[in-house]
């Protein structure tokens, strides 16, 4: 159970804090399609988005023709290039979340460009375990 | 280098297990997150609790999961710092999810925020 928030202050017993992680599915070209102030634009809300203080981790993963993906089968490991899926559905990075409630993950997710670029943000929320 | 190591499991391959063997399944997965080369790891809820969000025309508009069917699901990560490409498919194939009819993405990640 958390008892810090990411901003390090204390939480109340009210306020339960669960981890979200949200998943960007971008729709492929989406990005390349936008003009210079658009991706620019794109780009200062992804940042907004992590330097918000209920970001506790994040990355972007890099396009999924850079994937190897392994499987060990009978104790030999197989690995093949490309993605375990293909294209439309390849994760393009993710942010991890503290939020009170699916709703505040809801919002936060609604800002990811890719949502609103013809992509999609999944929203799950994590196992907490202690770290 | 940081890589980011995408599990999917195989639907049902974990729940087939007895207790015990769910148990050292667990266990090896957590091991692994306790490896020097692991910068990030979560496991996601199941794929029933998903929620994924689009916008359209200013509106989130938002589905509940599970949203195919399919025989893998994504179950987690886990980001890693290694020298070379190598070290971090040596790192995936030990996650127990390959092994146990699912498959594991290795995918470097993109310079800029993250990385």
């Amino acid at each position: 159970m958390l008892t810090r928030r990411g901003d390090g202050k204390a939480i109340s017993p009210q306020e339960v804090q669960m981890r979200y992680a949200l998943l960007i599915y971008d729709k492929p070209g989406s990005h390349e399609a936008l003009s210079e102030e658009e991706l620019a634009a794109a780009y200062r809300e992804y940042g907004a988005l992590s330097d918000d203080s209920r970001c506790v981790g994040g990355a972007q993963l890099q396009p999924a023709e850079t994937a190897t993906t392994v499987r060990v089968d009978d104790g030999r490991m197989l690995t093949a290039d490309g993605p375990f899926a293909d294209t439309k559905e390849a994760v393009g990075g993710y942010y991890l979340f503290e939020a009170k409630s699916l709703d505040e993950a809801i919002e936060l997710a609604a800002r990811v460009p890719s949502a609103r670029l013809g992509g999609s943000v999944e929203i799950r929320p994590v196992v907490e375990r202690q770290r | 280098m940081k890589y980011a190591v995408l599990i999917y499991a195989k639907q049902g391959a974990v729940e087939s297990l007895s207790d015990v063997e769910q148990e050292r399944v667990f266990d090896e997965y957590l091991a692994l997150t306790r490896e020097r080369a692991v910068l990030d790891s979560e496991q996601l809820q199941p794929v029933q609790t998903a929620t994924a969000v689009r916008v359209k025309d200013g509106r989130a508009l938002t589905t509940d999961g599970p949203f195919a069917d399919t025989k893998e699901v994504f179950a987690g990560f886990y980001v890693i710092e290694v020298d070379t490409q190598e070290q971090a498919i040596q790192f995936a194939a030990r996650v127990p999810a390959c092994r146990m009819g699912g498959s594991v993405e290795v995918r470097p990640l993109a310079a800029g925020w993250g990385a």
